[in-house]
Parts: structure tokens; C-alpha cells; sequence
């Protein structure tokens, strides 16, 4: 029993944790998004695939892995502010802005998609990992790497819900978000909170996609598996909710690393989804409200 | 008091008759030059059309963005082709699928029937993949390979056999069933029930307070459109010989979603002028690039940055006003002919 805890159970849970925070980092990119800004960005996937290439590709070129980490969210924010400005801007006013913004970004989803693949061709890539070998804690051995995503993680998902709710700068972004003629009149400059709070949902994608490129592999579809499981978590948690993506995403994360011990991992999937099903079933807003709504 | 409804369908009649004109003329050419390739790519992009009418009869008429309406798609063609691998029967197959649709329909929409808006696109995109990758893992259902060795039918028609091989009269057999799909939904959206669906998506607070009930409407609207998509999907292994688990997976749904965009949301017809133009504009560029999905991402983003309505939508209204018109003239040349008095 000792040695089942030490030797399956525990690395397993270990193992599913490191997951869960690499699919918080992209789902608070999404949540934060749809929180502050009312837009699902369908295109998240792509832009997590992008902060991957992007470390690939500098680091094929002879750049540090660890300069690596914030060179390359720092690139995608100009990608993000152009995004926001020339396409969601144009069809934010309209009638039905759900409906059209998520259409815009899928759109979009599909060139960055077809770009990626031309630039780097359709095979997979394993780029090195930066902290080879394992760490032995408290005789629980887990590959140093993960170790250190579960850690860097952790910092970036307290450093986000600093910055959201305990500065200056988060106070202007929600108020923008929660009655932007009331923010805008009261000086806030509203157009740039937008581009700047999208761009922020880019960047930490990004991040997300420089940070897993040594545990998983790299092909320009990795978004498209990895987005439904950040869809999944920001639903449960509670779209726009910060606190709500971090508990879903550990907690879906946990039941299909536990579960996969027990059933085939093929069955893990269906089993977060009904999970999922089950908390809309009685909260269908999700666990948790929205950020600068409730 | 002209009624809105009465004149929007009969636009959308009138864009079916010039499309069913122009299919028949091509087909026309297509059988002088024996060709082919051109009436089974027309077969196909009908098949997909039917799946884009499916995403139009819940985003245009229930006002609800569906990102998984493949999974009916898929689950119609996969039962299809089930049945014809033990039995080659059309009639059996189009039934069976027809009955699993009606029932994955009903769970589908019991589930997401609970939500709306963003939730709504979000679940449905969450179930279509669930269930394509367990598809896609399961070893009786072909995996990944899909299932292959789908016989070529026999269809008998009450006094004549045509076979799905034959690539002009299985393509004529699809606009038939196109045509039967199209005018059934066209007539359900013009009855008081579908007016209270329609009315749910202009405003759904209002609703319960005229004595309807919300839920009801809603859910039939979403079992219908998956019955679109079941049984035009149980076309598609008659066409192909195959099916594989790609039907089911978020590109065919996107696909979807993009034809009906590009033929304009809420008409119908829109969806198949839409699959008509993706099909062929892929088949064109595919010639040419592996990577046509840049082309279609950037004349997507366009049509709905600068023409949301889609094609239809554009030429629908001086249509809409003719009508009108021409209403009005046959009604005044009545009053003159009856001497009665408006």
C-alpha cells in the first residue's frame, strides 16, 4: 500500500498537477479575456502554439532556454494588440458580439493554424529540455522539469490575481470592463485597457505554450487537444473567473489523473466532460461568478 | 399588414429554384462532357450542405451558435454505414440513422438545452469532440481508420432502382433529399410553433409572459437540426464508401459554421449556396496548395467584417421588395377585376 502511494498514486497526482497548471496559464489567458473584454477567443489554441514555435525557433537559433521564458510572451503582445484593435474592435458594437467575436477569432485560428504549417511543416518537434533528469522528493521521484513548471506556475497564477485585484492597474481594467462609459469618463482610456487586457490574454498563452514545449511535443495542431481542456475548465470554474479556472483546472486535472490509474486514459476525457455536465446541470453559470460582476 | 416571415421564405424559395437551376443546368453540362468528378463533388458539398443547414436552423432561427453540429453528422453516417455493412439496404440505413440521431439528439439537448449564448457554443464544441475521440479509440467502431468496405447500393424507389454508383442519380437522389429536408424545415419555421422559436431568439424574457413555454420550443429546434444533419449524414458513406472519425472532429463542424456565414445566417438557403461555394473554392485551391485553409480563414474573416449577411443577404432585400411589389399589383389588379374594395 506504502509503496502503490509512493510509486503510482503519488507521482500520478504529481504528474496530473503539472497539467493543471499549464492548462490554468491557458485558461486564464481565456478566461481573463472573456471576463474583461465579453469575447471568446477561439484562436487561444493557435496563440499558445505560437508562444511553443516561437521558443523552438529562437532556441534552435542558439538563444537560453530561461531568457526564452520572457523573451517570448513579451513577443506576443504586439500580436495581441493588433488583434484586438483590427479585427475583434470591428465587430465588437455589432448585434450579436458573442456570437460574431468568437466567429472573428476562429477565423483567425485558421490562418495562424495554416501559417504554422508553413513555416514549419506539419511534424512534430521535440525541442530539448532545459532541466533533464529527476528530482527525488520526499522519495517521491518526479521529472525535475515538471517540478519546476508546477512552481513557475504557481507564481504566475498569484502574480495574475495580484495584479486583477489588488493594483491600481487591475482596479482601471475591471472598472473598464464592468461600465466602460462610466470608466472612460472618469479618464480611464478604455480603447487601450481593451487592446492591453487582450494582449495580456495572448501573453500569458503564450507563456503557457514556451512552458509546456519540453513536456509536450510541438505541431501546429497542439492548440486544438489542449483548448478544449482549457474550455472545459473555464466553463466548470465559472467563465471570467480567475479563483474559478484555478480550482476547476486542478480539480478536472486531478479526477482524469486518478481516474486514468484505474480505467483506460481513452475514458479520462468523457469522465471530465460529465463532470463538467454534471456542475452546469445545477450551476449552469459555473462554479464561480464573473470578475468585476459579482 | 404584410407578414416578414411569409416574405423572407418566399425570397428563400426563390434562391432554391435558381439553385436547383443552376444544379440542373451543370449537371446537364456535366453529363455531356462525362464527367465525373464535378457531379460527385456537387454530391458532396449538397451532403455538407445539409449539415450547414443544420448549424443555420440553430444559429439563424434559435440564435443559438452550435460548434459541434458534426457529431449528428457524424453519428447518421457512422450508423449508415454500419447498417450497410450487414445489410445493403437504403431504406433500413436512412431509418436506423434517422432513430439514433432522433435519440442522440434528445440527450445532446438535454444537456445543452441548460445553457445559452457563449455556454451553449462551448458545450456543444465539448461534446462533438468528446465524443469523436472516443470514436476515434474505439477498435469496433475502425479507430482512427474509420470504417471502410462500404458496399455500393441498390436503391429501390417505389418503380425504379437507381445505385449509388451511378454518380447522376445518386446526385439527383441528394438534391431530392435536400429538397424534402429543405422544404420541411422552411414549413416548420412558418407555423405558430416555429414563430415562437424565432420569437425566443428576438427576445426570450418576453416569451413566457405571452404563455409559452421556452423550453419546449427550444429543444424541438435542436433535435430537428440534428435530424437534418443525421440524415444527410447517412448520405455520405453511400457516397464515399467509408466514414472516418474526421466527420465528427471540430473541422467539419467549423466547416459548417463558415459555409453558413458565407452564405448569409437565418435564410436557409444561405447554407447550401455556402456549401456549394466552399466546396468547389476548396477543391480549386486544394489544387493548387495543401494550405487552402489560409484562403478560406481570410475570406471567412472578410465576410464577416464587411459583408455579415452573407451572399444571400446581400441580394435579398431588392428580392424581398419585389415580392412586395408584386404582391401589391396582384392585389390591386384583384380589387379591380372584383370591384371588392381593400
Amino acid at each position: 500500500m506504502e509503496s502503490y502511494l509512493h510509486y503510482v498514486l503519488a507521482p500520478q497526482m504529481l504528474n496530473g498537477l503539472a497539467l493543471g497548471i499549464s492548462v490554468i496559464l491557458v485558461a486564464l489567458g481565456l478566461t481573463i479575456i472573456f471576463g474583461l473584454l465579453d469575447v471568446i477567443n477561439m484562436s487561444h489554441g493557435e496563440f499558445y502554439a505560437i508562444g511553443a514555435f516561437g521558443a523552438l525557433a529562437l532556441s534552435l537559433s542558439g538563444m537560453n532556454y530561461w531568457v526564452l521564458i520572457a523573451l517570448v510572451p513579451l513577443l506576443m503582445i504586439p500580436l495581441g494588440i493588433i488583434t484586438e484593435r483590427y479585427l475583434i474592435r470591428r465587430v465588437y458594437d455589432g448585434a450579436d458580439r458573442h456570437v460574431t467575436t468568437l466567429l472573428v477569432t476562429f477565423g483567425l485560428g485558421l490562418i495562424l493554424e495554416d501559417i504554422l504549417k508553413i513555416l514549419f511543416g506539419p511534424n512534430t518537434h521535440r525541442p530539448a529540455n532545459p532541466l533533464p533528469g529527476a528530482t527525488d522528493l520526499f522519495g517521491i521521484v518526479i521529472p525535475t522539469y515538471r517540478l519546476f513548471l508546477i512552481a513557475i506556475g504557481a507564481v504566475v497564477i498569484l502574480a495574475v490575481t495580484f495584479v486583477v485585484y489588488r493594483t491600481r492597474l487591475g482596479a482601471i481594467v475591471r472598472a473598464a470592463s464592468f461600465d466602460r462609459n462610466m470608466a472612460a469618463s472618469l479618464g480611464v482610456r478604455v480603447g487601450w485597457v481593451y487592446s492591453g487586457a487582450f494582449a495580456f490574454g495572448v501573453t500569458l498563452a503564450g507563456l503557457a505554450g514556451v512552458l509546456l514545449a519540453p513536456v509536450y511535443s510541438v505541431f501546429p495542431t497542439m492548440g486544438r487537444d489542449f483548448i478544449l481542456l482549457a474550455f472545459t475548465v473555464v466553463i466548470v470554474g465559472g467563465l471570467g473567473s480567475i479563483w474559478g479556472a484555478v480550482i476547476a483546472g486542478i480539480f478536472l486535472t486531478q479526477v482524469q489523473a486518478i481516474s486514468s490509474l484505474v480505467i483506460s486514459p481513452v475514458w479520462a476525457d468523457p469522465i471530465v466532460f460529465g463532470v463538467m455536465v454534471l456542475v452546469l446541470m445545477f450551476r449552469p453559470q459555473g462554479l464561480f461568478g464573473r470578475m468585476g460582476h459579482a | 399588414m404584410r407578414d416578414r416571415l411569409d416574405i423572407s421564405m418566399r425570397a428563400n424559395h426563390v434562391f432554391f429554384a435558381v439553385l436547383m437551376g443552376i444544379g440542373l443546368i451543370c449537371v446537364a453540362l456535366a453529363v455531356a462532357m462525362n464527367d465525373t468528378f464535378y457531379l460527385r463533388l456537387g454530391t458532396e458539398a449538397l451532403i455538407l450542405g445539409g449539415l450547414a443547414l443544420s448549424v443555420d436552423i440553430l444559429l439563424g432561427f434559435g440564435g443559438l451558435l452550435s460548434l459541434g453540429q458534426a457529431l449528428y453528422f457524424g453519428i447518421g453516417a457512422y450508423v449508415s454505414a454500419l447498417v450497410l455493412r450487414e445489410v445493403p439496404s437504403f431504406w433500413l440505413a436512412m431509418a436506423a440513422a434517422t432513430g439514433v440521431t432522433l435519440l442522440a439528439g434528445i440527450i445532446g439537448g438535454l444537456i445543452a438545452n441548460r445553457v445559452r449564448g457563449v455556454y451553449f457554443a462551448l458545450i456543444t464544441f465539448g461534446m462533438a469532440q468528446v465524443v469523436a475521440k472516443v470514436v476515434y479509440n474505439t477498435r469496433e467502431l475502425g479507430a482512427s481508420d474509420g470504417l471502410i468496405g462500404v458496399p455500393v447500393l441498390e436503391i429501390p424507389l417505389g418503380v425504379i432502382t437507381v445505385s449509388a454508383g451511378d454518380p447522376l442519380a445518386f446526385f439527383l437522389l441528394t438534391l431530392s433529399v435536400l429538397t424534402i429536408l429543405y422544404a420541411a424545415v422552411a414549413y416548420l419555421f412558418t407555423t405558430p410553433f416555429g414563430r415562437v422559436v424565432i420569437a425566443l431568439k428576438a427576445n426570450e424574457k418576453r416569451v413566457p409572459f405571452l404563455g409559452y413555454n421556452t423550453w419546449g420550443p427550444r429543444m424541438v429546434c435542436y433535435v430537428v437540426a440534428a435530424l437534418v444533419a443525421g440524415i444527410t449524414g447517412a448520405l455520405y458513406p453511400m457516397l464515399r464508401g467509408f466514414v472516418s472519425p474526421e466527420l465528427m472532429f471540430f473541422a467539419s463542424s467549423g466547416n459548417a459554421v463558415i459555409m453558413v456565414v458565407l452564405g448569409g445566417v437565418g435564410t436557409l438557403i444561405g447554407a447550401l449556396y455556402g456549401a456549394v461555394l466552399l466546396t468547389f473554392l476548396k477543391s480549386v485551391v486544394g489544387s493548387y496548395t495543401e494550405h487552402h485553409l489560409i484562403a478560406i480563414g481570410v475570406i471567412f474573416i472578410f465576410a464577416i467584417l464587411f459583408m455579415p449577411k452573407g451572399i444571400i443577404g446581400v441580394a435579398k432585400p431588392s428580392l424581398e421588395r419585389r415580392l412586395i411589389r408584386f404582391d401589391e399589383q396582384t392585389d390591386a389588379a384583384r380589387i379591380k377585376a372584383t370591384g371588392e374594395r381593400a
